[in-house]
């Protein structure tokens, strides 16, 4: 569980609220992403004490991370993670979801030669010894609320009678545009209608994404880490989907990809929507 | 299967309710948000189990258990672990079964409330089969452990709803490693004994509770919940000797 009060310990414990440590205090960072089928937490974090930072190496002491939505889920971490992936199938981010890094005793501890603590514990630190299991330091908690980003924002429906096609699809400044020529094409009315337009979306993907390539790539190739944030609002939108979704390399030969990581199972609705069609017998 | 998913304000709702008896919940755009869910198949299983004896109950919770694991787990948690999604399928799916498997439905407002559209926490059977099913399908491979299992939290489903009602508790690895001490302990029905001569403790206090009482108590100082099950047996035996004799458990241990 996420340790949130500031509790009177009776030892030092290195937080960043508590003055107990001198040498300063416990920093966590996380950024959240996503792909079709985990979150990813990328952690960041400063354990400023030289005493607590041996304990790990010695393995003294462990290292967790803890993620509480629904319910609390540990992770061991060592000095090399970088993050941790969990599955959508086990996490859900609808509501808020905290993290905090906590470190633990693996075995008694003497603080006789702690001299990271504050001058009032040092006075009297040879007789501090701390029983195994316990905490001795709790970085600040990182929260996310829930969240709203839903990669079809990138779309808008219109329809327009004197299209000269059935259906076009427009790269607009914010969004891509799905012209229909008339408004039985959406197939209003059929069960799950929304999903039978996946495959305009689809294409509606790959004209964008192809034209990111052109506006941005090289040798039909674009490095989502060389090139800043584009100016034009869709190429944005697309650029921070792709960065939140993990797609960090784009190519001609890897649109589809790119689009199945991005778009949340289009092509699987659409085809589990046909199929509904085809049983329910209508 | 293509569901609506209901607009908040259905609970305790009498008009509702009526519609729902009546058949009607489907007519009224009212009741309805904008999203909708889709799930490849979405089978029944005791949604609600309550005053059963044991052997029935023990059938109808491995019913519950065993239908969610092969057919809902594989979904999102957004879904499978989400009040609205769950009582739009009851409402709007189950309606039949509902009002043939638990017909005292129709008496009245309050068996609807307390059957159907029941609050999603650790007091609601689904909720409480869903993280069975989550926390032992994960943890263990082999099919026939996995009903062992299924079975050991039945055994003792007071001090399994202890653990998913306090946050603290609420973690794969700690439920699974405290279902496992008691199996090896053989200590079931010991724990669930009441404590006698403390008038200290509230009555009618369980030994089983009273020990995980004490984890809380603890917490964070000893942070138990990420302990490996053989440090959190020490300690479980230490906490259970503070309202029983172990002499003969400490041979085990």
């Amino acid at each position: 569980m996420i340790y949130k009060k500031d509790a009177n310990f009776p030892y030092p414990v290195l937080t960043n609220t508590s003055n107990s440590y001198e040498s300063g205090g416990f920093t966590l960072n996380v950024d959240l992403k996503e792909n079709t089928d985990n979150y990813r937490f990328d952690i960041e974090y400063e354990i400023e004490s030289d005493f607590l930072k041996e304990l790990l190496f010695t393995r003294k002491a462990k290292l967790y991370l803890v993620v509480q939505s629904k319910d609390n889920k540990f992770f061991e971490v060592d000095l090399n993670t970088m993050f941790i992936d969990i599955p959508k199938t086990r996490i859900s981010i609808n509501n808020r979801t905290s993290l905090q890094m906590s470190i633990q005793s693996k075995e008694e501890i003497s603080f006789a030669y702690n001299d990271d603590i504050n001058s009032f514990f040092k006075e009297f630190r040879e007789e501090i010894i701390v029983s195994r299991y316990a905490i001795l330091g709790f970085s600040n908690t990182v929260i996310f609320e829930g969240s709203s980003s839903r990669p079809f924002d990138l779309f808008e429906r219109k329809v327009n009678s004197a299209l000269s096609s059935a259906i076009k699809i427009e790269l607009g400044s914010e969004t891509i545009i799905i012209h229909y020529r008339d408004v039985d094409l959406q197939f209003v009315g059929l069960p799950m209608s929304g999903n039978f337009n996946n495959p305009y979306i689809y294409m509606g993907l790959q004209k964008a994404l192809s034209r990111f390539i052109s506006n941005y790539g090289e040798d039909g190739q674009v490095d989502l880490h060389d090139i800043d944030l584009p100016t034009d609002q869709l190429d944005a939108k697309l650029y921070r989907l792709m960065k939140a979704k993990m797609v960090f390399e784009l190519t001609t030969e890897t649109i589809d990809e790119a689009i199945y990581n991005i778009s949340d199972k289009v092509i699987e609705k659409y085809a589990l929507a046909v199929k509904g069609l085809a049983t329910s017998g209508d | 299967m293509e569901i609506r998913i209901l607009e908040k304000g259905y609970k305790k709702n009498p008009e509702f309710y009526q519609d729902f008896l009546d058949d009607k919940i489907a007519d009224k755009e009212e009741y309805f948000s904008d999203e909708t869910v889709n799930i490849q198949s979405a089978p029944e299983f005791p949604f609600y189990i309550a005053k059963k004896n044991d052997e029935q109950r023990k059938v109808l919770f491995l019913e519950a258990f065993n239908t969610i694991e092969k057919y809902y787990l594989s979904s999102d948690r957004d879904l499978h672990l989400d009040e609205q999604f769950w009582h739009s399928l009851l409402i709007l799916k189950k309606r039949d079964f509902l009002l043939e498997t638990y017909p005292e439905i129709q008496e009245g407002i309050e068996n609807f409330n307390n059957i159907v559209v029941k609050d999603f926490d650790w007091e609601n059977y689904i909720y409480k089969s869903v993280l069975a099913a989550e926390y032992i399908s994960d943890l263990v491979t082999d099919e026939t452990e996995r009903q062992r299992y299924y079975e050991i939290i039945i055994d003792n489903l007071d001090l399994y709803n202890y653990m998913i009602k306090y946050e603290v508790f609420r973690s794969k690895q700690f439920v699974f490693n405290i279902l496992t001490i008691v199996d090896e302990l053989g200590i079931s029905s010991l724990l669930k004994k009441k404590i006698v001569g403390r008038s200290d403790l509230a009555t009618d206090t369980r030994i089983g509770r009273q020990v995980l009482f004490e984890f809380n108590k603890n917490y964070p100082v000893i942070m138990s919940p990420m302990m490996a099950k053989e440090e959190l047996k020490e300690l479980f035996v230490e906490y259970l000797g503070y309202y029983t004799s172990v002499e003969q458990l400490g041979a085990l241990v």
